[in-house]
């Protein structure tokens, strides 16, 4: 399970808000007929402490904002310095409309606390990072259309030739029925060869419906595309505030921003372009102060450079700032278990889309997202491109996206394996080359080819999708000893490559190369390892298209023999370290859990200290880590329960605390925990590393 | 009682049957292509018109014994998309009215007389709940609430 994305984290907390607000009017009803009821109060301090810590981790500062300014009325009610009236029940139940509208996106009323109103920052005046969450919206609310063409719709709606606005669902309804109807041409063409033994291509009718249906195909394939200054906006917004929050003078340049591509990829693109330049802004360029002290030129430049390279878009992100510092980076991933004996200053730099040093070292959560440069690789993977970085010390950092325009239609490379057709994307194709046993040699079983000087492992293809090989004398020539997928045969070799890592495939033959129009699988099929879609075949076959990393990461596993069955052994409780994440809101107790998971804990969950007992009673953890304000149990009577029980008593106790006061701390720790982290310098990294203090993890 | 009008689905010797407004179409054993990492239940993907649609080995679904030869595919409309059914013998309509019992399978809501024989109900969509194919259960992030219990 990779970590949560900050998409998924807000899924996560609106699903969470809902109930979690639908409960607090409930409350805050309930009080104005009870009044200075204590365990109401309580709970509706619980709902608004929840949504406050909630809303903070899934960046919602706004949001977080508004709940807070709520808790602190309700701690008046709670101290006894207010009392309930139906003045402070309509504030409150006014402060829960305004949080329902904060978390649905909504511009929020600028209605007063009565109570306390310099305790709420007015959102229209608030601070700037408040302004930026609200003002940015996520990638997916990136407008579907030019900016301009809702006002051109309004304005010109008499107008002949305007502009109309066309729900994305249409558009990809008549792109698929265009490529049914030129699959359907094909195959008609096919035929009129097969059962008539005539050659279309004489036709004049047929050709000119050929080409008809070709134009139709570009050209609604262009209705997808939009340019890239539909986002650009948003990013020097970024920019711009983040350089005023920090005190940097910075200068935002921009070029090919009239580039187009899909929108479907410039939307996947949007939240990992918004992380780089707020990257750049944060880490590239020093303080203006810190600058002109060192007697250096004040300010520094971003840019952003987009361009198309055939069928392919190159964005980029500069800055001139400091440069990566590879030494740094050594340092860091040494005491991560990195080897980075032999690495090359390029393989230095690109350890930053490693996710423990991406997030560790080098990017600075300026909007408590959590997430860090593997991510932003992640997400370029995920549409079908690739991230590369350079680096100088004291000259500046380049990233560069490459994605393909579009999404419908990938140039693929067609290759048979195990008696199977198989479309391999092009993009990750780094060559193909003729078997030759004089160039490969074996590492510890495992085949081995030079590519660029460098080794690459090779793979029977067949073998690691899991198909009986075909290639004649396969079998026969096995040595004795080799494990399966080492087996030498005649075929090609295709040598694949992910952001990482290269890895060889021989193939059965190589067929040829086209465009495949790519088809998702059904919902339940989606996530198998190492397929990317399917393609339906001019004669109707199906094509399946191969996803190149998910290959090379089986091949991986597959290479590393029988040990490489491990994980399971350790999921199953006897290798990975187990924590028990003990929390009752949602968002915080998922984000902890995917967090922990990734870096090879074995994780459980619990809403509330009876629960956690109840999980520990069944099984012992080798950690706990809990939240203190609970329902039920707190986390203070959870560590003093923990301590007080003879099998549980040594288990290390880890506080989560959005109250960071000195009373909480002193609290905890006589209760017996061995740790306690404020919420508010709450991410992976400092997670990982206070998990880690406590109980070391095994590698 | 109400009654359930069905398509009956023979599975090698057992009877299964499925809702009729949950069917879509019966293809006569569509030609497969292997869907390589897939678990063994998906027998393949075929081609519908233009779309993509996967067979599933109806009695591996259910935990049987795997069935040796597809004569049709039961093509079903599901909220992930379409999804084929493999069947051993005509898929032919019925209406269940002769409820005799519970039934013990997952995925299953009953057994029903048609005839002489006895035909079990599915439920399409916890048969096909997406737990069933490897992905992690869903549950934890639907609600708080299910959490709790």
């Amino acid at each position: 399970m990779s970590v949560l994305g900050l998409d998924q984290i807000r899924e996560l907390f609106s699903q969470e808000a809902e109930v979690r607000l639908a409960h607090l009017d409930r409350l805050l009803l309930q009080l104005e007929q009870t009044r200075n009821d204590e365990t109401l109060i309580r709970s509706i301090f619980r709902e608004l402490h929840t949504l406050k810590g909630s809303s903070a981790m899934a960046g919602l500062d706004q949001v977080s904002a508004i709940a807070h300014g709520l808790e602190e009325i309700v701690e008046g009610l709670r101290a006894g310095t207010q009392v309930v009236t139906p003045v402070i029940i309509d504030t409150l139940l006014a402060g829960a409309d305004r949080l329902g509208q904060a978390i649905a996106g909504l511009p929020v009323a600028g209605l007063p606390v009565a109570a306390e109103p310099e305790s709420l920052p007015d959102p229209p005046a608030g601070s700037e990072l408040v302004q930026l969450e609200v003002l940015l919206p996520s990638a997916a609310d990136v407008p579907p259309v030019a900016p301009g063409a809702a006002a051109a719709e309004a304005a010109g709606a008499r107008d002949v030739g305007g502009v109309v606005m066309v729900p994305m669902e249409r558009l990809d309804e008549l792109v698929r029925l265009i490529g049914e109807s030129a699959s359907a041409h094909l195959r008609v063409g096919r035929m009129l060869t097969e059962k008539f033994g005539v050659d279309p291509t004489l036709n004049t009718e047929f050709n000119d419906l050929s080409r008809t249906l070709n134009e139709l195909q570009d050209r609604a394939l262009r209705t997808r595309m939009v340019p890239l200054s539909t986002i650009t906006d948003k990013l020097q917004r970024a920019v711009r505030d983040l350089s005023r929050a920090q005190g940097k003078t910075i200068h935002w340049e921009v070029r090919g921003a009239d580039t187009e591509l899909d929108r479907g990829v410039l939307v996947q693109l949007s939240d990992s372009l918004l992380h780089l330049v707020r990257n750049a802004v944060d880490h590239g360029i020093e303080a203006d102060a810190v600058r002109a002290e060192a007697g250096e030129p004040v300010g520094g430049t971003i840019r952003l450079h987009a361009m198309q390279l055939g069928s392919e878009v190159i964005i980029a992100v500069t800055d001139d700032g400091d440069g990566i510092d590879t030494l740094r980076v050594r340092e860091q991933a040494e005491r991560q278990g990195i080897d980075t004996t032999g690495l090359s200053e390029d393989d230095l730099l690109h350890l930053v889309f490693h996710p423990g040093l991406s997030t560790t070292t080098f990017v600075t959560d300026v909007s408590g997202r959590g997430v860090g440069l593997d991510i932003v690789r992640a997400n370029v993977e995920a549409a079908h491109g690739r991230v590369e970085v350079r680096s100088k010390l004291g000259l500046g950092t380049e990233f560069r996206i490459i994605v393909p325009i579009t999404l419908a239609v990938m140039r693929c490379l067609l290759v048979e394996a195990g008696g199977q057709r198989f479309a391999l994307p092009f993009h990750r194709v780094v060559l193909s080359r003729r078997f030759d046993p004089a160039t490969q040699s074996s590492v510890e079983g495992r085949t081995v080819i030079f590519v660029e000087d460098q080794p690459v492992p090779v793979s029977i293809l067949a073998d690691t999708v899991g198909l009986p090989a075909t290639q004649p004398g396969t079998q026969a020539e096995t040595p004795a000893g080799t494990q399966a997928g080492t087996r030498p045969g005649t075929g090609p070799i295709v040598v694949l490559a992910d952001t990482a890592r290269r890895h060889g495939f021989q193939v059965d033959r190589l067929v040829g190369q086209r465009d495949v129009v790519v088809k998702g699988l059904n919902g339940l099929l989606a996530h198998f390892p190492a397929v990317a879609g399917a393609s339906v075949e001019p004669d109707g076959s199906i094509l399946i298209v191969l996803d190149p990393p998910g290959l090379i990461q089986r091949a991986r596993q597959a290479g590393r023999g029988p040990s490489a069955r491990k994980p399971d052994a350790a999921a199953a409780g006897t290798g990975a370290q187990r924590i028990l994440v003990v929390d009752d809101a949602l968002t915080i107790r998922e984000l902890q859990r995917s967090i922990l998971e990734r870096a090879g804990f074995q994780v459980r969950v619990a809403v509330d200290g009876t629960d956690a007992l109840a999980r520990l009673a069944e099984e012992p953890s080798d950690l706990i880590l809990t939240d203190i304000e609970m329902p039920n149990m707190d986390g203070f009577e959870l560590t003093e329960a923990v301590r007080a029980h003879p099998a549980l008593a040594n288990i290390p106790v880890l506080i989560l605390s959005s109250r960071s006061s000195d009373s909480d701390r002193q609290r905890g720790l006589d209760a017996g925990a061995d740790g306690l982290i404020p919420k508010s310098g709450f991410d992976a990294g400092s997670l990982l590393t206070a998990v880690n203090r406590l109980i070391g993890q095994r590698t | 009682m109400t009654s359930v009008h069905a398509v009956l689905l023979p599975v090698g010797p057992d009877l299964f049957a499925v809702p009729i407004d949950r069917v879509r179409e019966v293809v006569a054993a569509p030609p497969l292509t292997r869907l390589v990492t897939a678990p063994r239940l998906v027998l393949g993907l075929f081609n519908l018109r233009g779309q993509i649609v996967p067979l599933l080995d109806t009695a591996a679904l259910l935990g049987l014994p795997v069935i040796d030869a597809v004569a049709f595919a039961v093509v079903l409309q599901t909220r992930h998309g379409l999804l084929g059914l493999a069947v051993t013998g005509f898929p032919r309509r019925a209406m269940l009215d002769g409820l005799i019992g519970p039934s013990e399978l997952v995925g299953t809501a009953g057994t029903f007389r048609v005839g002489e024989r006895v035909a079990v109900l599915l439920d399409p969509d916890t048969l096909l709940a997406a737990e069933r194919f490897g992905r992690a259960p869903s549950s934890e992030i639907v609600a708080p609430s299910r959490v709790d219990a």
